[in-house]
């Protein structure tokens, strides 16, 4: 009966989605490392610490104080808290149980409860065993009374800290990723450490004045001599004692030198990862920024325009001495290879990025590199370098949005500069935003004043402004004649006086930049007191 | 009726050649490379083989006598260096573009005498920038103007005793009569920079003006033909 009800319980809470989604808010909080709840989260448990770290010391200064007591109950409470909610999204005890169950289904034996039951309590064992847990765990006893010997382990409070903060679980990283290392050097430097207190031991302890009265202060002296500490408390004063020191200062040297150089290199073997990450987590705060894959010459174009504007842009390069360069002015860069699925994830390209640019030198990477990020995400807009013309095509089967070919743009130049070489370096101005005239658009808005006027209406010549054209998808227009087909649009050149604007249009207007904005300033102010 | 020598057969020049309105230009097409020779007629470009390096070849096809303008297209920029002093040193008044790899390359082809560098990368990377910021007025104008759509930008010269003498040009109104759109002036008489339409007062135009352009080629070809004519009034 009591297994019955238990296996109903395990397959409600397999079905409710309100169990789901709390153990999914709770595992955000606490475990996932790429949440925001989880960083503020980390924050005011560091805070908590500190507090009650402060209320610990106060109070082994002075009296007990009322007040401490409470933040002690409060913090001790939250700790506690904590630690269940740990403990309980470690593992799902429902699983174990309904999977139990339908193998005893399956094979058509008794169902065992106990077993099961036994088996999902060593699953939660085994979290309560992880050094974490044990930490947090020996955080919280202490402030039970009967256990109050045990308040010095009240310090591990302070260990907490490793859990909440990144920079402290990466040392504990390295120091992990190099343990064969450091322990290969620990067992010499203890078999070494041995000898050399024995040895002193020896020569020092028959000794009338002798400092060293046991084994321990043999120890003791051999270690703060061979950190070279050398606080000068015991001294050896016989001649075998003294040969001894000489030796074990020149190894000691040796040991501290090789234990600096591994955590060294350690440290240089993260830090690509840590860059990384670095850039990855200051990426996670900006919206709408732009990827660029390669940094050859057209990359450092853009980035130079892109900086100038304030736009927030990312860097992938495979080549180092372009990632240098990069850094060398200060952009967001990574070194690896765009074509990877991984790095374009870590680079934010579901993740407020808005443009992605793929302009190496070579074709083939350019096509791959659209291809990955068409297939990682279907909004994003992707601008691609092309050199042979013949490859246009793969590109816009591989999803790009917009295709550039550097050489051809060139030769075109060239071509017009040859037919009108100062207009065009004029337009060439207007387009590049180097003037103070400006071509931009004007969007017929909703409800805007310029929906359904006639184009004679707009007074343009009194405002020294140029209508080029009006683009527009409204199929209305199409009787008009100088159509252009612009993407999915119509440019309509040259609108004659009696063209109707529509909503959606947008008007190309070339003038002083100042007087396009008093006219687009004039029309908004129109629209809002039209509203009111 | 112009007349350009284009050195250097590669993708670049390959472009240009395509683009350039025949009718007003004459052009003819030189490298000092067998292999681009082939290329060029693979593509019914008829080019011929030339060493850059001697000026009496260079002289031999009319630099410092009637060519207009020289297209430097050479894959390597010393190339493209050499080939500009040799042409300066024969013609003074020689328009000369060249195009350029590295970008160290630009001031010395300026020193060598080139009146215009396009860099291909700079370039493509402005366009990639444009098309960031102005989505709407780049692919309007890579659609049209810069496209194979039937919309050019034209110079206009006003002749001497034309009907455009005197005119304001206000008084113009191309978009109505020709389906043009008159966008700048340029004064040769003050500089060799040109004015907008929309941001000068409005004024008298003289004989050697030129008139900017933009519309179908058909409007165009119409209007440069009434400009010359006398007669003609609007």
């Amino acid at each position: 009966m009591l297994s019955r009800i238990i296996v109903y319980l395990a397959y409600f809470l397999k079905s409710s989605k309100r169990y789901k989604n709390s153990k999914l808010f709770f595992w955000n909080l606490l475990e996932n490392q790429d949440s925001k709840l989880k960083s503020y989260f980390d924050f005011l448990m560091i805070s908590l610490i500190f507090l009650s770290i402060y209320f610990l010391f106060y109070d082994t200064g002075q009296q007990f104080s009322v007040m401490g007591g409470y933040v002690e109950i409060c913090i001790i409470s939250i700790f506690i808290i904590e630690y269940l909610l740990r403990l309980w999204i470690y593992s799902n005890t429902h699983e174990i149980i309904i999977k139990d169950y339908e193998k005893a289904l399956y094979l058509n034996i008794k169902f065992n409860l106990t077993k099961t039951l036994i088996k999902s309590i060593l699953n939660k064992a085994e979290y309560i065993f992880t050094p974490y847990a044990i930490i947090d765990l020996l955080a919280i006893l202490p402030s039970y009374r009967p256990l109050r010997i045990l308040r010095i382990f009240l310090i591990f409070r302070i260990f907490k800290l490793f859990r909440y903060s990144n920079s402290i679980r990466l040392y504990s990283d390295i120091l992990v990723t190099k343990r064969f290392e450091l322990l290969t050097l620990l067992i010499f430097t203890g078999f070494f450490l041995l000898i050399a207190s024995v040895s002193v031991y020896i020569f020092e302890f028959p000794e009338n004045d002798s400092d060293i009265h046991n084994l321990f202060e043999a120890f003791y002296w051999a270690i703060v001599t061979a950190a070279a500490v050398g606080y000068g408390d015991i001294t050896p004063h016989t001649l075998g004692g003294r040969i001894v020191a000489m030796i074990l200062i020149f190894v000691s040297v040796g040991i501290v030198a090789f234990f600096t150089s591994i955590l060294i290199s350690a440290f240089n073997e993260k830090m690509p990862e840590l860059r990384e990450n670095k850039i990855t987590s200051d990426l996670e705060r900006y919206r709408n920024f732009i990827i660029i894959c390669g940094f050859g010459r057209v990359g450092q174009e853009i980035a130079s325009h892109l900086a100038k504007d304030k736009q927030k842009f990312i860097i992938i390069d495979k080549n180092e001495h372009n990632i240098s360069l990069a850094r060398k002015l200060k952009y967001l860069a990574i070194q690896n290879d765009a074509t990877r699925n991984d790095v374009l994830l870590s680079a934010g390209i579901n993740q407020g990025a808005s443009t992605i640019l793929c302009i190496t030198g070579d074709d083939v990477v350019n096509v791959y590199i659209t291809l990955t990020s068409r297939h990682l995400s279907k909004d994003i807009h992707i601008i691609s370098r092309v050199n042979r013309h013949e490859n246009l095509s793969k590109m816009y089967q591989a999803g790009a949005n917009n295709v550039i070919l550097p050489f051809e743009v060139a030769g075109l130049l060239a071509a017009e500069f040859l037919g009108q070489p100062v207009a065009f370096e004029a337009i060439l101005g207007v387009l590049q935003n180097r003037s103070d005239i400006g071509m931009e658009t004007i969007l017929v808005t909703e409800k805007s004043p310029l929906d359904t006027q006639k184009i004679e209406q707009l007074d343009l010549l009194q405002r020294k402004l140029t209508l080029l054209g009006v683009i527009s998808a409204n199929a209305l227009h199409l009787k008009h004649k100088n159509k252009y087909r612009v993407k999915q649009q119509h440019f309509y050149f040259n609108p004659e006086q009696h063209f109707i604007l529509r909503q959606g249009d947008m008007l190309v207007i070339l003038g002083r930049k100042y007087s396009i904005d008093h006219f687009r300033n004039e029309i908004e102010k129109q629209r809002l007191r039209a509203k009111t | 009726m112009k007349k350009v020598a284009i050195f250097g057969y590669n993708r670049v020049s390959f472009e240009a050649i395509s683009r350039i309105d025949r009718e007003a230009h004459d052009i003819k097409v030189f490298d000092h490379k067998p292999e681009h020779i082939e290329q060029a007629l693979d593509n019914d470009i008829n080019a011929t083989l030339l060493d850059f390096k001697s000026d009496e070849c260079l002289r031999s096809i009319g630099i410092g006598d009637d060519i207009n303008t020289l297209l430097c297209c050479f894959d390597n920029d010393s190339e493209n260096v050499f080939l500009t002093m040799s042409a300066r040193a024969l013609d003074k008044d020689l328009q000369i573009i060249a195009i350029i790899e590295s970008p160290d390359a630009s001031e010395k082809l300026l020193a060598a005498g080139a009146n215009k560098i396009i860099d291909p990368y700079q370039i493509c990377g402005h366009k990639i920038h444009d098309m960031l910021k102005r989505p709407d007025i780049t692919d309007l104008f890579d659609q049209t103007v810069f496209g194979r759509n039937d919309l050019h930008l034209a110079e206009v010269e006003v002749p001497e005793n034309s009907f455009l003498q005197g005119i304001f040009a206000s008084q113009l109104e191309l978009n109505s009569h020709y389906n043009l759109i008159l966008v700048g002036i340029i004064n040769k008489q003050l500089s060799d920079q040109m004015h907008f339409v929309a941001e000068e007062v409005d004024r008298q135009l003289n004989s050697g003006d030129i008139l900017v352009i933009l519309g179908p080629s058909r409007e165009i070809r119409a209007f440069k033909k009434d400009v010359k004519d006398e007669y003609c009034k609007i």
